[in-house]
């Protein structure tokens, strides 16, 4: 078999890699963003519970975590697919790392910003969109976009369940021609191809905000 | 300006604690409109705490403040709600030792936030609004500048601008020139007495003798906590009458 013929069979596996890792990252920073404030809040009843979720997920293993959504919370809701079920687990993880990169990204703005703020008499959601929330979001890009690359990466696991991405062609693959190395350095390759924009991005992103915000 | 029948702001018996430990015990003081004071001291003598209790940045844990017919009392004696602040605030301007400037906002955009949306200004109105504060200042050719672009004298000066913009009737100055060059020092000084050549009411902390002897009215000088001494500002420090208000001035005047 050629390279080209392996890259061939692993060619279809990319879309679903992209579309999985995207859709997890996806529901990750929508579901991450309450779950930081309520992280931080001055509430006990918001914080601990917030902090129990937020180490649990990040304290189980991504494979072992989408075992236990695909059988367990699938078994009642038959109609997950293994698509869905990874785009729910990873999402769910992705969710417990971004609300803790959004915690770090909120408690790096200075409380020098929150006084200015509140002295000038705006009322605190004003504080957090204008001022606040603009600050966090350039210096929360950087780590974001690292972890993409951990999710893109993370994001093989889905394979077991089924979910046919670049991984679940690469076993197919290897199995069927016998030629495991030369498949799995392939793959290899797609994911690397596919994670170095995003680390260019988040190394442009980030000399573009230090000089932004002057840091 | 001598004892006004009816003062601007006044402080009644300001207790500030952190954790338990008072920093600032029964401070008071009468602002008269206009009145120009400066609040000097050694480190750690609870001034930059008194001053930043006056628009409740340091809630008081006792002690009253009236202001503009408002009474706000201190945490342990009823607190204020968020509503009154907001009002307090509004009608003081602060500015900080670290200016505490917008990062990502332009020199202008610092100036026009508040005023949208504290006090509902039109965007075009805080915009010609700003410009005019701005070239008060001195700063007319940085409107478009971020913070991070201007000097440390330049940062301060659109800091002074972002408050009065919002027409305060008393602003606080937090040793306003500690974390500049000399050289930029004295363009904000020579700012601030502008200000109070103009009349605006003005408490302000800081090191700065000869700002205090020729600009300020009145020079209150703390220690651990306590007003030690006040007077006629230039007759103060010229001529302290307690040993703690002397020593203070010598070791900054031998400096």
């Amino acid at each position: 078999m050629t390279v080209m013929e392996h890259l061939q069979a692993l060619a279809g596996g990319i879309g679903t890699t992209v579309t999985l890792t995207l859709a997890a990252f996806g529901v990750g920073a929508v579901a991450g963003f309450p779950l930081a404030l309520a992280r931080r809040s001055s509430q006990w009843w918001l914080r601990l519970p917030a902090l129990a979720v937020i180490e649990v997920l990040r304290a189980i293993p991504p494979l072992v975590w989408l075992f236990i959504v695909f059988y367990v919370i699938g078994a009642d809701f038959p109609l997950m697919t293994p698509f869905q079920a990874a785009v729910a687990g990873l999402g769910l993880i992705a969710a417990a790392y971004l609300a803790e990169i959004y915690r770090a990204g909120l408690d790096a703005v200075p409380d020098g910003q929150w006084e200015a703020a509140s002295a000038t008499g705006i009322g605190t959601l004003t504080t957090y969109r204008k001022v606040v929330l603009p600050q966090a979001a350039l210096i929360v890009v950087p780590p974001a976009a690292t972890y993409l690359i951990a999710l893109l990466k993370d994001s093989a696991v889905a394979s077991v369940v089924g979910t046919t991405d670049i991984t679940f062609l690469a076993f197919q693959e290897a199995r069927v021609t016998l030629e495991g190395f030369e498949v799995f350095v392939i793959a290899a390759a797609l994911y690397l191809a596919l994670s170095a924009p995003v680390a260019l991005v988040a190394r442009t992103a980030d000399r573009l905000i230090s000089r932004r915000l002057g840091l | 300006m001598n004892h006004p029948p009816q003062p601007l702001l006044e402080a009644s018996d300001i207790c500030i604690a952190y954790g338990g430990h008072q920093v600032v015990h029964d401070v008071s003081l009468a602002v008269a409109p206009g009145e120009v004071i400066s609040l000097i001291g050694p480190s750690g003598a609870g001034k930059s705490s008194f001053l930043r209790s006056i628009n409740w940045l340091e809630p008081p844990c006792s002690g009253t403040l009236t202001f503009d017919g408002s009474t706000f009392r201190g945490l342990r004696d009823g607190g204020v709600s968020k509503r009154q602040l907001q009002g307090l605030r509004r009608s003081i301007g602060m500015v900080f030792q670290q200016f505490n400037l917008f990062p990502h906002l332009s020199a202008l955009e610092n100036v026009v936030l508040a005023q949208v949306h504290a006090l509902g200004r039109s965007k075009a109105e805080a915009r010609e609004r700003a410009l005019q504060e701005l070239h008060h200042v001195g700063l007319g050719e940085v409107t478009d500048k971020l913070p991070s672009k201007c000097s440390g004298g330049q940062q301060q000066r659109i800091a002074i601008a972002r408050a009065l913009a919002l027409d305060p009737q008393v602003m606080l100055f937090d040793e306003p020139t500690s974390a500049l060059d000399p050289e930029y020092a004295m363009d904000v000084l020579v700012t601030m007495r502008r200000l109070a050549d103009e009349g605006m009411t003005m408490l302000v902390v800081t090191h700065e003798m000869h700002f205090a002897a020729e600009v300020a009215d009145r020079v209150v000088f703390m220690a651990e906590g306590r007003v030690v001494e006040e007077g006629p500002a230039a007759a103060l420090i010229r001529d302290p009458q307690h040993e703690r208000t002397q020593k203070f001035l010598a070791a900054v005047k031998g400096r």
